[in-house]
């Protein structure tokens, strides 16, 4: 962990992004509001564990329907729920970014937070094949029926990647410099 | 009880939890009490909005098993509240926020019981969304932001 997290600083120092990403975000008027106005920063917390909620509430059973269990409820139907899950990502996408640009430093230096952005590149790619590979056999699948392996593959991943986003998004103070 | 209070924080494992140089103390119990949290709120969250009428295709029969996911949730976060609260038992059981979290958590799970009762109170396979039902999963939702709220905040005092 420290290995990687010198190399790591080493790298941005090395290549000075991490200099200027830091002084351009410190610079936004956006940081500059959330550092002057002390009740944004809970309120964003508040927020983003109500998104966090949300993406584990509706994505979990998804994933452990596509893993083969809970036969008789449709796929499909439990992704009519996935809106939610959708605005829960966005309510902690814009958080996020609220946290990076008032305190970016505490984010771009840290190994814990380049680990969470992996992860939910991961999810991310994950859903997109999903999305484009699986969506025709989704839809024409019955209740009942057992999943094909590339669902319960995706499934895995999805629950595994959410999990480590969590993960890593909860040891940003602890495996690395936040707050 | 504060002299109870007290002998709880200076207990061993007050001390081992609160201090020792490990991930596995302070920032495991931290993250799986996320976990939790995340499984109890996000599972009833999610039976609270197909009562509400969204995923109506879901079977309703079906969605009693979210209730044993949602009772793992509840019990890792009572162990993992309990081992929080011994790390600092004085702050907290002086905060009245503290007090007002623990009152959001005890109607969010009375709610829990009442909803499984208002819904499947028949037997799973007449499980039906009755008005009171409703009623119950707009007040589930509305407590658990309390809650989370007030869990928040307990990082400010």
């Amino acid at each position: 962990m420290t290995l990687l997290e010198e190399f790591l600083v080493a790298v941005m120092a090395a290549t000075s992004l991490d200099e200027s990403l830091v002084l351009f975000l410190k610079a936004t008027a956006l940081s500059q509001w959330v550092v002057s106005t002390p009740w944004v920063w809970p309120l964003c917390e508040t927020l983003h564990f109500i998104g966090l909620t949300l993406v584990v509430g509706i994505i979990g059973p998804l994933d452990i329907r596509l893993l083969g269990f809970m036969k008789n409820v449709p796929v499909a139907a439990l992704k009519t729920l996935v809106p939610w899950a959708v605005a829960g990502f966005v309510i902690n996408l814009v958080t996020g970014v609220i946290f990076l640009a008032a305190a970016p430093e505490q984010y771009i230096r840290n190994l814990s937070w380049w680990f969470k952005v992996l992860f939910l590149m991961i999810a991310g790619v994950n859903v997109l094949l999903f999305e484009t590979t699986q969506r025709s056999r989704m839809l024409a699948m019955g209740p009942g029926e057992d999943t094909p392996a590339a669902f319960k593959l995706i499934g895995g991943v999805s629950l595994v990647s959410w999990g480590m986003v969590l993960y890593w998004g909860r040891m940003l103070p602890f495996l690395g410099n936040a707050f | 009880m504060m002299e109870l209070l007290q002998a709880l924080e200076g207990s061993a494992f007050s001390i081992w939890v609160r201090e020792a140089p490990t991930v596995w103390a302070y920032p495991t119990v931290l993250t799986l009490h996320t976990a939790g949290l995340a499984v109890l709120v996000g599972v009833n969250a999610a039976f609270d909005v197909r009562l509400l009428g969204f995923g109506r295709q879901i079977p309703l029969a079906e969605m009693e098993r979210f209730f044993p996911a949602m009772w793992v949730g509840f019990w890792l976060n009572a162990i993992t509240g309990a081992m929080l609260f011994a790390i600092d038992p004085i702050t907290k059981g002086t905060t009245t926020i503290f007090m007002i979290k623990l009152a959001f958590i005890a109607a969010g799970v009375i709610l829990i019981v009442m909803l499984r009762r208002a819904v499947y109170g028949r037997g799973r396979e007449a499980a039906t969304v009755t008005s009171a039902a409703r009623a119950f999963a707009v007040l589930s939702l509305l407590v658990w932001v309390g809650a989370i709220a007030t869990g928040r905040l307990m990082a400010y005092v």
